[in-house]
């Protein structure tokens, strides 16, 4: 512990926290660049991180609307859903007037990105009213219903066997498919968080937190709860419609299956964001990059034994596939966090980077100093 | 000076079978300073909730400056000119005090500069002697710090008319002066204070005029010594005060 103290008293006297946290974050930027490049990497390597951005994409947006607006929506998989099935749906079957060979694979995620934004604008006044349990209870049902329509009309839909949308990239060779498809979803997630930061930044942000904190407050204070409450349903919805849409045009997936909409992918969205820290967006999109990396790479453990030992049937490794127990461990991870770091296991590192840990120790060394204050302290003890 | 003219007409408010504020009638023209009191269960908070706009009124009307502010949400009478505090404070608790002062400001002046909103968060914190709290989450703080936040934070929502919600319960004296202050300060500013409090000593020391519920009636409006003799004052409430 000494060593860290003085390792961090050298940090604060020298390059400070803060700017060493965005070195940091240039580094590990620049290292997400060159991964492609790294030619000892497969492409189903490739694959794992396409999908580890799309999860954070979608973790980190949940974290705005329930982590710093407080709205717990359980219909967050849902809408990415909507912005997926309408992108196919539409470039299938074209629009009104338009004919299906008239709409790109890019109008079509267009359109469907616009559809979940206007879902979200009829969800979020719907749930203009309700709180805390009954709309989880609410968009739980709102999540199901829409599965199940997707599941039943198989004529429109695929039902269990999916809807495959228009490719938005066509590039015949794999290894260059692969590296363009991981650029694409990288520069979505940073877009995406880039959006969400300037959002929870802007005014709207503590506007959001306000009404997360109390509702009837923020009104009383002058807050158009009602503006706020559906703009951020209509945003996030948006964020995510776009997500799904671009990642199942074959960017990462080929085909948008009803299972996907399942509420427990859903509650998987949750536990990335919860065990990376609900209330920050970095946190919550690296819970869930970092989440799916694990969850890839445990699919087969492989312990080589030393000492030249053997396994009963002649290997010299052990070999465990965990299968679904993944995921028992990873909803334990969750329960631990939840009981004891109820801010998310990174939120630790980044509040050290962010230097807020430093601000309330001053406050707190300031107030003790402070004998003038310090009397008016005690009086209001009653 | 702001403009002010609030008129309550006829206000009604049912809950269920239980007739809260009963056909409540009267104006405000001045930035004066009105006494709001009554037994528990009176209706003051229910009445306070009503002209916020938190509560739609069973029956009447309320005008605020030529504009109609019944059933408006509470941030659309806000912006008309109507703020109040809450008797159970409400902090927002994982909020820094800061914070809880820069959301009225931002969102009554979108378009100010965000530098000069914090200036008068400061000046307005220092008045209530609670600047050196800037940086702390409110919810830290102390009932009676809370009671300032609120008081705080309806400042820089600078509304014409004023209703505080006992402001006074659960706060030792020193701290009592320093909401004394803030009234005085207030009133001198030219807005229209509506003081609803339990503390009789406070409330004749300060009034300019009285208002008396009783059963969701308004039994008496006015002079502070001429109300403290009505009869109907004496039996419902005062009565049992006296000794
Ligand atoms: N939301 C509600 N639903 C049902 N009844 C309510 C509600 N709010 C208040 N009441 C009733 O309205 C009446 C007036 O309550 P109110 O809180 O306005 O009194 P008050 O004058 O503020 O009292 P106190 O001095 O104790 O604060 C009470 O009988 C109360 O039970
Ligand atoms: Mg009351």
């Amino acid at each position: 512990m000494a060593l860290f103290q003085r390792i961090e008293a050298a940090v604060d006297a020298g390059i400070g926290r803060r700017r060493l946290g965005y070195a940091l974050l240039a580094l590990i930027i620049v290292y997400f660049l060159w991964f492609p490049n790294d030619t000892s990497q497969s492409n189903y390597a490739k694959t794992v991180f396409i999908s580890g951005f799309f999860y954070a994409i979608m973790s980190s947006s949940w974290a705005l609307l329930a982590g710093i607006a407080g709205q717990f929506s359980f219909g967050h998989m849902a809408f990415m859903g909507i912005g997926a099935y309408v992108a196919g749906l539409v470039a299938r079957d074209g629009l009104a007037f338009l004919t299906a060979e008239s709409i790109s694979a890019v109008g079509a995620i267009f359109i469907g990105t616009l559809v979940a934004g206007l879902v979200g604008l009829v969800i979020g006044w719907l749930l203009l009213r309700l709180r805390s349990a009954y709309l989880a209870l609410f968009t739980i049902a709102f999540s199901e219903l829409f599965r199940i329509v997707m599941l039943t009309e198989y004529d429109y839909t695929g039902g269990s066997n999916g809807l495959s949308l228009r490719p938005l990239l066509q590039i015949a060779d794999v290894d260059t498919a692969r590296q363009v498809e991981y650029y694409l979803m990288f520069a979505l997630l940073i877009v995406c968080l880039l959006a969400l930061y300037w959002v929870s930044n802007s005014p709207i942000g503590l506007f959001l937190r306000a009404m997360r904190e109390d509702e009837d407050a923020a009104s009383a204070l002058g807050v158009n709860v009602v503006r706020y409450k559906i703009l951020v349903f209509v945003f996030t919805s948006m964020i995510v419609g776009l997500a799904g849409a671009i990642f199942y045009s074959d960017v990462g997936s080929e085909r948008i299956i009803p299972e996907q909409l399942e509420i427990l992918q859903m509650s998987l969205i949750i536990a990335y964001a919860v065990i990376g820290g609900m209330e920050s967006l970095i946190g919550a999109a690296a819970g869930a990059f970092i989440a799916r990396y694990l969850l890839e790479a445990t699919r087969q453990v492989v312990i080589t034994l030393p000492f030249g030992l053997t396994m009963a049937d002649g290997s010299d490794a052990f070999v465990w596939e965990p299968g679904a127990w993944r995921y028992a461990l990873f909803g334990l991870v969750m329960v631990l966090t939840l009981r004891f770091m109820r801010n998310g296991l990174l939120y630790p590192i980044i509040t050290w980077f962010s230097g807020r840990g430093l601000v309330m120790k001053e406050t707190v060394a300031k107030r003790e100093s402070d004998e003038d204050h310090a009397g008016r302290l005690e009086v209001d003890n009653e | 000076m702001s403009e002010i003219n609030l008129e309550l007409n006829s206000i009604v408010m049912r809950f269920g079978g239980n007739q809260a504020v009963d056909h409540v009638s009267f104006s405000v023209i001045k930035p004066q300073l009105i006494g709001m009191i009554g037994p528990n269960g009176a209706g003051k908070t229910t009445l306070t909730n009503v002209m916020s706009g938190m509560l739609k009124p069973t029956n009447g009307t309320i005008y605020l400056n030529g504009r109609r502010i019944d059933g408006h949400p509470p941030y659309d009478v806000v912006r008309a000119g109507l703020g109040r505090t809450f008797q159970i404070t409400r902090a927002l608790g994982r909020m820094t005090v800061m914070e809880n002062m820069m959301v009225p400001g931002l969102a009554i002046r979108p378009r100010a500069r965000r530098a000069d909103i914090e200036a008068r968060a400061h000046e307005i914190l220092d008045l209530l002697t609670i600047d050196h709290l800037t940086n702390e989450l409110s919810r830290a703080l102390s009932g009676g710090q809370r009671k300032l936040l609120e008081l705080g934070r309806l400042l820089m929502l600078d509304p014409a008319v004023i209703i505080l919600d006992e402001p006074f319960a659960g706060v030792h004296p020193r701290l009592q002066e320093t909401i004394y202050s803030y009234i005085h300060r207030v009133h001198e500013d030219g807005k229209a204070i509506i003081l609803i409090s339990h503390n009789m000593g406070a409330v004749f020391e300060l009034s300019q005029r009285l208002i008396v519920l009783n059963n969701g009636a308004l039994i008496a409006d006015g002079e502070p010594q001429a109300v403290k003799s009505d009869p109907a004052v004496i039996e419902a409430y005062l009565g049992e005060d006296e000794d």
